[in-house]
């Protein structure tokens, strides 16, 4: 009796925590809206022309995720399902522009276009804000289209093909299977789209989200920029709640295929598949990645040097604070995941969901005003201002990563430990942790990748004296020599790259160990 | 799992709870470019020994970060010392009770002008509005002379300024505002918009795109135009509005304020006063050609004098003013 006490003592502490750090920011700025505004003016942002360019928003995001689910499954299926060579290199390779921020390759592919063609006319439009979001998002569709499309059973497309030619097969019977990772794909680059502020601005594009940040940055209109907000936040929250009540139990992201047998398929013309993949892969990544070295050596003299005195010490800090970043995410996503997954309690999963759709600004914005103060400066003038940051804005990613990784860890091995009479504790440590380890190192890697990413909040919380990658290469870009900014931005993607390497290798290794665990 | 993870909460706040402030520092929040205020904040740590921690923003990214972070910080200031391109913003955060007054020597030595009548603000080195152009597109000969003339027909889709809602293109209209009043600045920016004006996401950019060769010639600030040339031996730059009569170009002070509050005054002052001398005006005057508003200060060759350009005849006080009053209507003419 008293231990299930304790358990619940400790499952509510956990709770309050991530409900005072996370979300009461969020809710005390909301109250203060209610609040603070005259109530006739309260709900006055809801007006014919907000509505239009919610529409027009909505309209280009859309589109934006639904390319990006299309090039994603596209090369998911080009990947995942048929033996090709290099394939791995290409997996590889392809998720890199999901490590860069859009802004940059913003500048770059504007660049790249006025090198070949000699006008941007064309990309200064909404074509232009469609074009990046799409090939900055699609590796993350990929990410998730191809996990699904690896755990298809082959029975269900073995069954097709005693009937069906295999492009029917693809169209009803492969891509229906994976229609919940197909939504969420669709969802995800919809809400990251959304949410971008620095493309659509870079492109002269008005957007809701410029609205916002014009209500914020040029008006300093906090109760019109946090009542638009609330409206983008309700948005988000209804497609995210739409996503849960349906898809709840598909899979979102799952690193593991035990105990499926995906059915892959040789191909005699590898040519045209290579193709399609290298057309994809020059685009979106080497074009702009060219086009940073053109330009970095395009100025009257070599700034590597200059660039990495610059960038070097915010490197350093940067890892530093990304990997303790993103052991605080894994954790607490493994955490969210437990409870819903084991416990079917969904509350500390729908906190960060909350978390996660709100806008970086209006995040920023939440955490100054409740962190401020003298008893909670500890956090607001160290680090760990940072660290809470990431884990709003990335953890409802992690836990469903884990999510899906507990999934398919099935129940019977713990109730069979249990009644062997083995304790929860070694339960835990000797059989779900072992089978859990490859989504939990694949979490950590994505999140210490996003952590060393994030901008939008990290620039209006970072203590004075911190010194970030993103902060700092945006702020110098204002008026560096481009050459030096160049340099700088290939800088922060070898560091990405180099970190990709180690953990690829050490990835390797883990999934070898724990394949048969 | 419950209590697991929580150890591991608790493992990770006592480890980085425990980085703790000195007391012998300075904070200061500036929109500045870094490449420009870091070097100087270096070297007074260097010679002072006070620790300078300092938060970063530009006008590239709407200097929404320091901004907003001043005023939501306002009942608990973080900020020592606030370093602003211009004094637009300080005139935002004083109108919030953000800042206070500051008398030293040396803000004795700056011209009335450049300071607020209180000295809630004080500036120090300058920058100018400019013309920018790429001499292979365009000659300096076949540039307007005045900022009037770029609505002339000959030079329809061949202009480019930055977006009026930020940065010192806000603070340039709304001088422009002031000085030709509400119809005449209406009538010229609707006439910039019929010649196919073409709006950059900030100065940055603007020099950006004339250096590239996408567009002949654009409206930013000397910094921008001395970067520039640095990169590329096709850019020039020229002061507009220079004739005897015309009405000049906008001057624009870096601006200083102390914060109200702040928790480290003494090295406040310090920093201030450091700011406000001649030889930060020199390094600054090197670095990106700003130039002194102390006389006497050396500057290099390269960098034009005060005393040398007809500068328009702005009350900042007033212009701030105007630039709340007309933002919407800049907000409007944007998506016209």
């Amino acid at each position: 009796m008293a231990a299930k006490i304790g358990k619940y003592i400790s499952q509510f502490t956990l709770v309050l925590l991530l409900f005072v750090l996370v979300i009461l920011p969020l809710l005390l700025l909301i109250i203060q809206w209610l609040t603070g505004a005259d109530k006739a003016v309260l709900l006055s942002f809801i007006s014919r022309e907000t509505l239009l360019l919610v529409s027009k928003s909505l309209l280009l995001s859309s589109v934006a995720a639904f390319l990006a689910t299309v090039i994603g499954t596209v090369c998911a299926l080009l990947l995942y399902k048929f033996r090709l060579l290099f394939s791995g290199f290409f997996k590889a390779a392809l998720l890199l522009p999901l490590f860069v921020s859009p802004y940059i390759f913003a500048v770059a592919w504007k660049d790249g276009f006025y090198w070949v063609f000699g006008n941007t006319a064309a990309f200064y439009s909404v074509a232009g804000v469609i074009l990046v979001h799409t090939l900055v998002f699609f590796p993350l569709t990929m990410l998730i289209t191809g996990s699904a499309l690896s755990r298809v059973h082959a029975g269900y497309e073995e069954a097709g093909f005693m009937i069906v030619s295999f492009r029917k097969m693809l169209f009803k019977i492969l891509l229906p299977l994976i229609r919940p990772a197909l939504t969420i794909s669709f969802l995800l680059v919809l809400i990251f789209s959304l949410s971008d502020f620095s493309v659509p601005a870079f492109f002269g594009v008005n957007t809701f989200t410029i609205e916002v940040f014009t209500q914020f940055s040029a008006f300093y209109n906090y109760q019109l920029a946090i009542g638009q907000s609330v409206l983008l936040l309700v948005l988000c929250l209804f497609l995210m709640l739409a996503e849960i009540r349906y898809l709840s139990d598909a899979p979102f992201f799952s690193v593991d295929i035990r105990g499926s047998v995906s059915k892959r398929y040789d191909v005699e013309k590898q040519l045209i598949f290579h193709a399609v993949l290298s057309v994809i892969l020059f685009i979106a990544l080497l074009l702009p990645v060219f086009m940073l070295v053109i330009q970095s050596l395009s100025g009257r003299m070599l700034f590597f040097e200059q660039a990495w005195e610059l960038i070097g010490p915010a490197a350093f800090q940067s890892v530093k604070v990304a990997f303790t970043g993103a052991l605080l995410v894994t954790a607490t996503g493994l955490w969210a995941a437990w409870m819903q997954e084991r416990r079917q309690f969904r509350l500390p999963g729908l906190l960060l969901l909350f978390s996660f759709i709100v806008p970086s600004t209006v995040l920023g914005i939440a955490f100054i005003r409740h962190f401020n103060t003298p008893s909670l400066n500890f956090i607001y003038g160290s680090v760990l201002i940072l660290l809470i940051t990431y884990l709003a804005r990335f953890g409802f990613i992690a836990s469903r990563i884990i999510g899906n990784g507990i999934k398919q860890v099935p129940a019977s091995f713990e109730d069979a430990a249990r009644i062997m009479g083995i304790s929860p504790a070694t339960r835990f440590y000797r059989i779900t942790l072992p089978l859990l380890f490859p989504a939990l190192f694949t979490t950590f890697v994505l999140s210490f990748v996003l952590c060393l990413g994030e901008l939008g909040t990290a620039i209006m919380v970072y203590p004075p004296g911190t010194e970030l990658m993103p902060v700092k290469i945006f702020t110098i870009s204002a008026n560096a020599p481009q050459a030096l900014t160049s340099s700088m931005t290939l800088i922060n993607f070898a560091v990405v790259l180099v970190f990709i390497l180690v953990f690829l290798f050490i990835g390797k290794i883990i999934f070898k160990k724990f394949q048969y665990v | 799992m419950n209590k697991y993870f929580s150890g591991l909460i608790a493992v990770l706040f006592l480890i980085l709870g425990g980085c703790q402030n000195n007391s012998n520092e300075v904070v200061v929040y500036t929109t500045v470019d870094q490449i420009f205020s870091e070097p100087i904040l270096k070297d007074f740590e260097r010679e002072t020994g006070i620790r300078v921690r300092a938060v970063y923003d530009t006008e590239e990214t709407k200097s929404t970060g320091v901004m907003n972070r001043l005023i939501a910080e306002k009942n608990m200031p973080q900020s020592d010392v606030f370093w602003s391109g211009d004094p637009v913003r300080n005139g935002v955060l004083q109108s919030k009770g953000i800042t206070e007054s500051f008398q030293s020597e040396q803000t004795g030595m700056i011209p009335a002008h450049f300071k607020e009548a209180n000295d809630n603000w004080i500036g120090f080195s300058a920058r100018a509005r400019v013309l920018i152009y790429n001499k292979n597109l365009i000659s300096a000969a076949s540039l307007p002379t005045s900022i009037l003339d770029i609505v002339q027909p000959q030079y329809k889709d061949k202009f480019t300024l930055a977006n009026p809602l930020f940065g010192t293109t806000t603070f340039h209209m709304a001088a422009v505002f002031s000085l030709w009043g509400d119809q005449g600045a209406m009538q010229w920016m609707d006439g910039l918009k019929e010649n196919g004006v073409i709006i950059a996401s900030s100065n940055g950019d603007v020099k950006k795109r004339v250096m590239n060769g996408e567009v002949p010639f654009g409206l930013t600030d000397t910094d921008d135009a001395f970067e520039a040339m640095k990169e590329s031996s096709d850019v020039g730059f020229i002061f507009p509005d220079q004739q005897t009569d015309g009405t000049g170009t906008l001057i624009m002070p870096n601006a200083i304020s102390l914060i109200k509050g702040a928790p480290n005054a003494e090295n406040a002052g310090k920093l201030i006063n450091y700011l406000l001398s001649s030889e930060t005006e020199t390094k600054l005057a090197m670095s990106c050609a700003q130039m002194p508003l102390i006389s006497g200060t050396k500057t290099p060759e390269n960098v034009p004098s005060l005393d040398d350009i007809v500068a328009m005849k702005v009350d900042y006080k007033k212009t701030s003013e105007k630039l709340e009053e007309i933002q919407p209507w800049l907000k409007q003419w944007l998506q016209k």
